[in-house]
Parts: structure tokens; sequence; C-alpha cells
């Protein structure tokens, strides 16, 4: 029986990848300082503090001071999204290659990247000496950066278009604006569509962050408590958190399955 | 005379959603604050930010913030790892295509889901309240925060692969485990690959926040720099960030690029 | 050695998929079932190996009950019984030889699958499975890398491996051109001969089946229709089977 080779270069890859690994792991480790000892004590520790948040604070004056709050950090991330889309989507032509001159494409690209580059927290940061504290600068902020990651996304939606439908609306005469309400919007449109909501999903939990530097929202309310040692209360604030997220999470998810899906026309016989 | 079929109506959805977002965006902005007037009064003041900010102090931030940054990444490069592995088996119990049972994939599922829910700086909070200040709140942090992702991106991947294979190999008589090894993990593979190298740039990004709340990494001198308003100290440490960032985004490009 | 006692298979919904079967194969025998899509083809098939539970009825393999057997012991039947199928089912980013070695998982422990270090003595079986489809000088190729042909050949070592004492084969040669269709009917019948495999193959070509099959079983609605060797079967016979009269998709043809 002849039995063939084993190509040797799978074998070194995988080996090399897995030591990559593991070297980086360990190097990280060690320089962090954490000891096999604080991650097995850990899992107690945890367990402590969750113990100390049930009963959660359900008190009037508890729910009077942080459903405000739960509620600004969902009017950022609304607000902010919405920012977002508006400039992002004039922009996004300008950054495709199939739409603009390249070296317009290319220039916006970069633009946005450098946008998209700043954590949201840095950009409250920035704003908040000039906007003061409160909502207004964690909506400057998401809104800036949602303009760089939806300009950069949905540049690429644009430029995986198919062509098939401009060149006919070009060879019918249409002119280049043409070619872009009918032959590009309608093509990008749901996928566009559904990348903001899913912006929106990811900026409320931006936004409940920010409060924490005063930038508006439920962040600020956490990080007292924790301070204060009043942990029923941060857990109060830490589940409404989670059923704010949680429900727009299902609602967008729910909207952005049937716009991509698009709706089922009944034919009347 | 031809029969013209009937124009569907208009989708519901369309018809009342859209007036109802553009109502629903005044308020936001109404009750955000947004005043244009104020907004361009604000505006003249934008030199006390602006001015430091375009005069970077290299010499200061590399000699007191490089073995911060370095933390930062060290964060990051565990937590994505850790946070990763551990994700990998918790997404396939998250599969129906893997996963039959029903109430076991449906906690799964639910715990992915809950996991996701809340922000990489609360969890950074609450783990600095239990294990203490540091990077190892921190890192754990992130081990919350890349679980999620990973088992978010990897279960929805598993979703869809083929189920072939691994109905081949469970009508030869091999156990579920070895099914899923065999025959829906290579599938993954190349995914798994390229959430991670996603996964961990996202991470690094995500720990320069963390010091802000004592967990680590360079978010603390961030933050002590920004309350004295030393935007000039706070641009070179954040443009160095981003030169990492960037040198890590072309590695994965061209480590993808060789994997597949 | 395989038997189905008054078999039958009704899905979610109210679909009867199979409806009253007796049928009895001994060992050895090669048998092909033909019938129209939906006939219940691979519902049979898959109710030998439990893939498809019968709602009523049982079926007995090699003296072990198949239909209500508990988890270990359908494991170790399914063991026995090799299955290949339309789509080859391989996984494509492995090698051929990977592949194969599935074959082998009910015998070897998790770790060692895991970890790859699989026993000798199986990758011996594995060689000498390729080798007897004659594809072993490709045991390192990448699975998606083959032919069609190459990989349902694949699919054939990787039941062979499993040492079975059946051999199902689902619609094997449905995505395959003719000639690649009897190179890999040919080897079914070989390695029926040599080994003395009980072979169960469906087809929807009917003169594959003729070519290739000793014992004809054809399906119509999930009702056994026609049980008899391939020889005395007439076309007035495969019309019964197909409710219809024959055309020209229902034959596979020479190639041209």
């Amino acid at each position: 029986m002849n039995l063939p080779k084993q190509p040797v270069q799978q074998k070194v890859l995988k080996y090399a990848i897995t030591s990559l690994i593991v070297a980086g792991s360990i190097w990280s480790a060690s320089g962090l300082e954490i000891t096999l000892e604080k991650i097995l004590k850990a899992p107690e520790q945890i367990a402590i503090l969750v113990g100390a948040m049930f009963p959660l604070d359900l008190s009037q004056e508890a729910i009077e001071r942080i459903l405000p709050k739960v509620a600004e950090s969902l009017f950022i991330a609304w607000a902010g999204t919405v920012i977002g889309a508006i400039f992002s989507f004039p922009i996004a032509f300008l950054a495709a290659n199939n739409v603009a001159v390249n070296y317009v494409s290319e220039a916006t690209k970069q633009i946005l990247n450098g946008i998209r580059a700043f954590p949201e927290l840095i950009l409250a940061f920035v704003f908040l000496p000039i906007t003061g504290l409160g909502a207004l600068t964690g909506t400057l902020a998401i809104g800036i950066h949602s303009i760089g990651t939806l300009g950069k996304l949905s540049s690429e939606v644009i430029e995986g278009i198919d062509e098939g439908p401009l060149e006919a609306i070009k060879s019918s005469g249409g002119s280049k604006i043409n070619e872009l309400l009918f032959g590009v919007v309608p093509q990008v449109m749901p996928t566009i569509t559904s990348y903001w909501l899913y912006r929106f999903e990811i900026n409320l939990r931006a936004s409940a962050v920010l409060g924490v530097v005063g930038a508006g929202g439920v962040g600020a309310e956490l990080i007292n408590q924790l301070r204060f040692r009043d942990f029923p209360r941060a857990g109060t604030v830490l589940v409404a958190t989670v059923v704010l997220v949680l429900t727009v999470d299902t609602i967008s998810a729910a909207i952005r399955r049937r716009i991509i899906k698009g709706r089922s026309i009944k034919i009347d016989q | 005379m031809i029969n013209l079929p009937k124009k569907p109506p208009p989708s519901l959805m369309v018809f009342l959603g859209i007036p109802a977002a553009f109502l629903f965006s005044y308020y936001c902005f109404s009750k955000v604050g947004f005043n244009l007037s104020d907004f361009r009064e604000n505006l003249q003041n934008r030199y006390i930010v602006t001015d430091p900010l375009f005069n970077p102090k290299w010499s200061w931030a590399i000699e007191n913030a490089s073995e911060a940054i370095i933390e930062t990444i060290q964060i990051a490069i565990l937590a994505s790892i850790v946070g990763c592995f551990i994700a990998l088996p918790l997404s396939f119990y998250a599969s129906q295509t893997t996963n039959q049972n029903k109430i076991s994939f449906f906690l799964y599922k639910s715990f992915l889901n809950l996991v996701r829910t809340i922000p990489d700086l609360f969890w950074a909070m609450m783990f600095t309240v239990a294990v203490g200040l540091g990077p190892f709140a921190g890192v754990l942090a992130l081990v919350m925060f890349s679980l999620a992702i990973m088992g978010k991106l990897l279960s929805e991947t598993i979703d869809s692969i083929d189920p072939g294979p691994l109905e081949a190999a469970k009508s030869s008589g091999a156990s579920h485990n070895q099914s899923v090894f065999t025959s829906a993990l290579p599938q993954v593979l190349p995914n798994f690959t390229a959430y991670f190298l996603y996964i961990f740039e996202l991470c690094i990004r995500a720990s320069v926040i963390l010091g802000l709340v004592g967990a680590g990494g360079v978010g603390r001198i961030i933050e002590t720099q920004r309350i004295f308003l030393r935007f000039d100290r706070i641009s070179p440490i954040i443009v160095l960030i981003l030169v990492v960032v960037i040198l890590i985004e072309q590695f994965s490009v061209w480590l993808r690029r060789r994997i597949l | 050695m395989i038997k189905f006692e008054n078999v039958g298979v009704v899905y979610p919904g109210g679909v009867k998929a199979l409806e009253n079967i007796n049928l009895e194969i001994n060992e050895g025998d090669f048998v092909i079932i033909v019938g129209l899509s939906g006939a219940g083809k691979s519902t049979l098939l898959r109710s030998i190996n439990n893939l498809v539970k019968p709602t009523s009825g049982n079926v007995v393999v090699d003296g072990n009950q198949v239909t209500n057997a508990s988890k270990k012991e359908l494991k170790k039947i399914r063991s026995d019984i090799g299955m290949i199928f339309q789509t080859f089912n391989l996984v494509n980013r492995s090698s051929v030889l990977k592949n194969v070695l599935t074959g082998r998982l009910s015998q070897v422990s998790t770790i060692r699958s895991i970890t790859g270090l699989w026993p000798k003595e199986d990758k011996q079986i594995a060689f000498d499975a390729l080798e007897r489809v004659e594809i072993l000088e490709k045991a390192y190729v990448r699975g998606s890398n083959l032919s069609g042909g190459q990989q349902q050949r694949v699919g054939i070592a990787r039941a062979l491996a499993q040492k079975p004492k059946v051999m199902l084969a689902d619609e094997p040669v449905a995505s395959l051109d003719p000639v690649t269709s009897r190179v890999v009917m040919s080897y079914l019948k070989k390695i029926n001969q040599d080994l003395g495999i009980t072979t169960i193959v469906n087809l929807h070509f009917l003169d594959l089946a003729k070519e290739f099959g000793t014992r004809l079983i054809g399906l119509r609605e999930g009702n056994l229709v026609y049980d008899g060797s391939v020889d005395d079967v007439s076309d007035a016979d495969f019309e019964n089977i197909y409710g219809r009269s024959i055309k020209s998709s229902d034959l596979i043809g020479e190639d041209d």
C-alpha cells in the first residue's frame, strides 16, 4: 500500500497559532499579576456581590430616580442614531468607490475611519467642556461616532450592489441621479435601514455607559449607587437597564427581520 | 378591458412606523436639550478643547503612559482569548442545529442574550466592587463582553451550517460530542477566527475606557488628565492606541488571508 | 438480516410517509428501492437506523430491536450500519482522511477523536477503505477540492470504515453524471459481492436499477407495491410503481 504523505505546512501553521495564543495569554496574565489564587477566589466574591443586590430596591424613591434616567438613555441613543443615520447616508455615497470618484471615496473613507476610531466615551470627553454635563453631550458623542461606523458600513453596502439595474436605467436614457434614486437606493435601503436599527441597539448600551462621565443616562446612577455601597439600588439600576435593552433589542430585531425579508403580498385570485 | 391587479395596501409598518419614528425623534431631540442657538454659543468655547487637543505632548505621553498602554493591550489579549474560547462550546449549545434539547438550548441562548444586554463598563464597575480595583476586574469584564459577542455571532453562524455531515456522523453511531466536533466545528472555524480578530480589536478599544472606573489600563490616566482639561496629554495617548489598533487590524487582515 | 414488521411513519402534520410495510431482507442481498419522490424511499431507509423513528411497527436489524432501542443500543446498532447520502455530506474543510476517520468515531474515545490521536489500527482501516474505492492518493486533499464522484467515493469509504454489516445508500448518484453514477454503483455492487455486506440503495433511475440490482422493491405513496427479482420486472410493473407511464427523466441514459 502506497501511503500518501501528509503536507507539513498545515501542521506547522496550527502549532504556530496555538503557541501564539498560549504565549500571548501567559504574557498578559503575568503582566497583569493575575494569579491562580485570584481566579479561584473570584466566583465567591462575585456571589457575595450578587447576593447583596437582592432583594432589589423597588421603593418609590428609587423608581422615581432611576426611571427618568433610563428613559434619558433611550432618548440619547435614539437621537444619536438619528444624527448618525441622517449624516452618514449622503457621506456613504461619497465614500463608495462605485459612486464617487476614486480619490474622493478614498479620502472620505479615511475621514470616516478617523471618526470611527474614537470610542464614544472619548468623544464625550471632548464635548464635555464645550456643551457641559448632560444629555446633549452624550447625544453628540454617540451621533458623531455613529456617523463614522454607519458611514463605513453603508458605503460597503453601496459598493456591493448589483450594477445590472443601473445599466438598465442608463441604457434607457436615465441620468446619474435617476440611477442613484431608482437603482442604488432601492437595493441598499433594506440593509442600510437594518444597520441603523442595529446601531441603535448598540448605541443604547453606549448611552447607558456615558452617564458615568456625566453625559446623561443611567450610568451615573449606577456608579453612584456602587460608590455609596447601596447594592440593592444598584441592582435595580442594572435590572432596569437589562429590561430596557432586552425590549429594544427584541423589537429592533423583529423589525430588522421584517425589513430584510420583505412583505409577503397576498394575491387574490 | 384588462383586469388590473389590486394594488397591495401600504404596509402597516411603513404607514405608521415612519411618522412615529419622526415624532419620536423630535421628542428625543427636545428631551436631550438640542437647541441650535445654545449649541452655536457653546461652540464658541471649543478652543478650551481644541487648542490643547491639537498640541500633543508626545514625550509626556510616552514617558508616563507607555506602561498603562501595555497594560491595556494585555487586558484585551487575555480577555478576548479567554472569552472567545469559553464562548466556543457555549455557542454550540445555543444553536438548534447542534442542540436538539429545547430546554437546554433556550437556557444557553437566554444566558448569552442576558450577558449581551449589560454594557462592558457596567460589568467593569461590578467586578471592581467584587474582586477589587485593578486590571483583574477589567479582564473579567471584557471576558463577559467577548463571550457575549462571540456567542451571538458564532451561534448564528452555526444555525446556518450544513447539517448533512452532522447527520452522517450521527448515523454511524458517533456520540453527540464527537459528531459536533468532527462535523460541525470545522465548518465554522474560519468564521470563529474572523470573529475572534474582530472581537480582539473591540476589546482593545473597550479596554481603554476601563480605567475610568478603576479596572486597569490607560483609562485611569486619561481620566485624571481630563479633569484638568489636559487634552494635550490625552490626544497623544489616543493616537498611540489608534496606531496599535491599526497595526493589529493590518496583522489580522494578513493573517486571515493566510489561513483561508 | 433486516425485518420490517408492520412499519408505519406518520409525520407531524398528518403526512403518511410509510404505511404497513412488511419486508424481510436477507444477509448479503443487494436491494434497490424505486419510487417517485415522496413515495417514502428515504423514510424507509432512515427507519432502518432510526434517523426516522416509525410511529407504528418495528424494525429489527441483525436480531436487534431498532425502533425502540435505548440510546446506547442505538449507537451500537448504528455503528454496524453505514450510510451514504445524495449530497455526500462530507466535512468540506477537512481532509479526505479525516472524513473517512469519522466512520471510526463510534469505536474511538472522544478524547482521541478530538485531539486527532487516532490509534494506528483505525488509521489503517481508513486507508484500507480508501484503497477499496481507489482514492487513497487523495487522502490529505480537502474534501471540497474533489469532484462529485470522488466525494461520493469518500462517502463510501467512510461508511466502509465502520466495518458495517449493512450499507444504506440514499439516492447516492442523483447528483452525478451517467458515467460517474455507473462507477459509484459498481463500487457498491463489488463491495456487496466481495464483502457480503447487505446493501440497500434508493434510486430513481429505472435503467440503473435494472442494470445493477438483483432484488427490486417498489414504493408508491408509502406502500409496498412491488417486491421481486429485477429480471422479472416489466415496464408495466414500473408504471404501476410510478402510477404513470415512464418518462425520460426516469432514465439516466448513456453519456453522449
